[in-house]
């Protein structure tokens, strides 16, 4: 008997139908800005109706970039094994990008992020067993700004074997970037096969498609390599601040997204559902990821990825709290399970507090263990007749115990058992320190930072990586 | 004569009890003394069940069979120990208080006792001040265990310290009580000899008790 597998539904049919309708409609009467020449000729050519920067696209279109790219995208890790399936209900998890800040290991206080910050988050990520996958978390202060986003990338390729999801800043980098990762995979054939990284990159909130955007992805797209474009918007600032209303402006850019991905090179593999939908608060203003709003938006936009098939990025282990404290870990875990329930499929921003702003070593660490928790509840009853231990129930009878029984003894070690969280009785917790889940949090990020040593690069493609950031530097001082 | 130790060692440790039996009854037949059986072999086996709970390897289920195992050859050893005068780690009386029949933490700590070499007298639930005053009289035990797990039935325990001190005989024993609701503050207060918070608590207070009454 298959198990049913736990699962929450936000919207129906109907809405569902709504929703859609409503987006074809914007896009075919509103339409977006594209702000690249290049990707309006394109559209034009397709038979969108181009008028300046402003593009108004007919729903065939849309229905057509749907049945072009493959409904699944497989990212593999630095060794060219198969390690992320994105389709169906498979969640993966894994950090964030880009926060300015860190919270100082040592110190406990926030720092500006640096580019050892982006390696000790790698072999954090390496080391923990629920992170699937890698987001370079900091934006490194202590190297060149506008080649920041190469030093991330060594950073990370030098540091974990775990599929990387990177960020460039515009096309040129991303060139050099993905000859990088050429030289990791041995050959760009090699990386088109067994791709083990994705670009993130996103349109502009609402309803335009930026010309760094355009251009980063003709590159990769042109690179047959993986891509996530997805929104990210403020709900009541950039996008209207109910829910039906943002769903259709994020739904929209994802379509239309879909399409310039699709008619750049037909069958681009495209993480393109879901997307960041932010509630802005209106007294602080800053764009809150634990709001119930963006909670609700996005299993919305999940499903309606699921309508179309396309799979899913998504929001985990994310807080607004300042520290890493009850409300991190709350806010946290409800995005675990949200995203579990909602079934995917590449979850991102574990670690994130201070709404996106400031990496916490101790939220990566705790959410890892919330995650292992999630997922021991997602595998649901199982109904079998070894499961049911009829005949266990009936030799041990009324009154007795199952302690000693065979039948324990084989089992209960599919129980979830805890790392870090407490699961001791008073008396062992006060001797072993009394320590908080922060404290064991800590200790645990210190320990694997220290400790842990992912598999080396060959030393000839460590060389000939270096020898591509030493002519970017030095190209760089030619311009100065 | 050692590599039968060692089976029987091996045997306790993967929780086999009816292996053990049979290799104990064969190393006897092969002339080992009962006294080496049980050192060598069964206890010398738990002490590595203990370990291997505290690195983690082990959990409760583990040690439970490994001690019912343990259990499985001791039945063999016993009167051959009794006749040559070997001395069991110490005698315990144990019980579930008047009133209450939740036994299982109860059944936990017998059976790590007996895993750790304690001859047990388990008078089962619901067990009145009378009784465990009796039991105290009849099987002369070393250590008295009492469990509760309802704050409503915990009270009782008081009283079964009191029905063991009427008859004369507190001061022999060491009363030692556990369960849910039950501190080390309320052991205190009741006039027990000891608190353990859980079942591996137990044994290691129940042996270095042993060790102070043998010194």
């Amino acid at each position: 008997m298959e198990n049913n597998h736990p699962k929450i539904e936000v919207l129906n049919e109907n809405q569902k139908n709504t929703l859609h309708s409503a987006s074809l409609e914007v896009l075919q009467e509103t339409g977006v800005n594209v702000h690249s020449e290049v990707t309006r000729k394109r559209l034009a050519e397709a038979g969108c109706q181009v008028d300046e920067n402003r593009v108004r696209i007919p729903g065939h279109l849309i229905q057509w970039a749907l049945n072009q790219f493959p409904k699944k995208v497989e990212l593999y890790d630095r060794n060219g094994d198969s390690a992320m399936n994105l389709e169906g209900k498979n969640c993966y998890f894994g950090t964030g990008s880009d926060t300015p800040f860190v919270i100082d290991l040592d110190t406990g206080l926030r720092r500006n992020a640096v580019l050892s910050d982006i390696e000790n988050v790698s072999r954090l990520t390496d080391s923990l067993h629920n992170l699937d996958f890698l987001m370079c978390m900091g934006i490194a202060s202590d190297v060149p700004p506008s080649i920041s986003d190469l030093y991330h990338f060594r950073a990370m390729v030098s540091n974990t074997i775990k599929p990387i999801i990177f960020t460039a800043w515009n096309s040129s980098n991303l060139e050099e970037i993905i000859k990088i990762a050429d030289i990791v995979a041995g050959s760009h054939e090699n990386l088109e096969r067994s791709p083990f990284l994705a670009l993130y990159a996103e349109p502009t909130a609402p309803l335009t498609h930026g010309l760094l955007s355009c251009e980063k992805l003709e590159v990769i797209c042109r690179s047959n390599l993986p891509v996530v474009y997805t929104p990210g918007l403020i709900t009541g600032a950039s996008s209207p601040v109910s829910s039906a209303g943002a769903i259709v402006v994020a739904n929209a850019e994802i379509l239309s997204g879909l399409l310039i991905t699709q008619l750049i090179n037909p069958g681009t593999p495209v993480i393109a559902g879901g997307g960041g939908m932010m509630t802005m608060d209106m007294h602080s203003m800053i764009a809150s990821y634990g709001s119930p709003e963006f909670m609700l938006n996005w299993c919305s936009l999940r499903e309606m990825g699921a309508y179309y098939g396309l799979p899913v990025f998504g929001f985990a282990g994310v807080s607004d709290s300042l520290i890493f404290d009850q409300q991190a870990g709350i806010e946290g875990a409800l995005w675990v399970l949200l995203a579990c329930l909602e079934g995917g499929n590449l979850i991102h921003d574990v670690g994130y507090i201070e709404s996106g702003l400031t990496t916490s070593y101790q939220m990566i660490v705790a959410m890892d263990e919330t995650i292992g928790l999630v997922r021991r509840f997602m595998q649901g009853v199982s109904v079998s007749v070894e499961d049911l231990a009829f005949d266990t129930i009936s030799s041990v009878g009324p009154g007795g115990h199952f302690l000693t029984e065979r039948h324990t003894l084989d089992h209960f070690r599919e129980n979830w058992r805890p790392d870090i969280f407490n699961h001791s009785n008073r008396n062992d917790w006060e001797s072993a320190g009394a320590g908080s889940l922060g404290d064991k949090a800590l200790q645990k990020a210190k320990k694997i930072v220290a400790d842990c040593t992912p598999l080396p690069l060959d030393p000839n493609v460590k060389k000939h990586i270096d020898d591509i950031l030493t002519f970017a530097k030095s190209r760089l001082n030619e311009m100065d | 004569m050692e590599e039968e130790f060692e089976k029987i060692f091996n045997a306790v440790i993967e929780g086999a009890d009816e292996n053990v039996a049979n290799l104990v009854a064969q190393t006897l037949n092969g002339g080992a003394k009962a006294g080496d059986i049980l050192n060598k072999g069964l206890i010398r086996a738990m002490d590595e069940v203990g370990n291997r709970f505290e690195s983690g390897e082990y959990f409760i289920p583990d040690m439970l069979i490994a001690a019912k195992a343990m259990k499985a050859g001791m039945a063999l050893l016993k009167p051959l120990l009794v006749n040559a005068g070997v001395a069991s780690v110490g005698r315990v009386v144990i019980g579930t208080i008047k009133g209450d029949l939740h036994d299982i933490g109860k059944n936990l700590v017998s059976m790590m006792l007996e895993g750790g070499g304690f001859e047990v007298i388990d008078l089962g639930t619901d067990v009145s001040p009378e009784k465990f005053a009796s039991a105290v009289r009849e099987h002369n035990p070393d250590i008295v265990g009492m469990s509760a797990l309802l704050t409503t039935t915990m009270i009782h325990m008081k009283d079964a310290i009191e029905a063991i001190d009427d008859i004369g005989l507190k001061k022999q024993v060491k009363i030692l009580i556990g369960g849910a609701p039950v501190t080390q503050e309320y052991a205190e207060k009741i006039g027990a000899d000891g608190y353990a918070s859980d079942a591996i608590k137990a044994v290691m207070l129940a042996k270095s008790l042993m060790d102070l009454r043998k010194n």
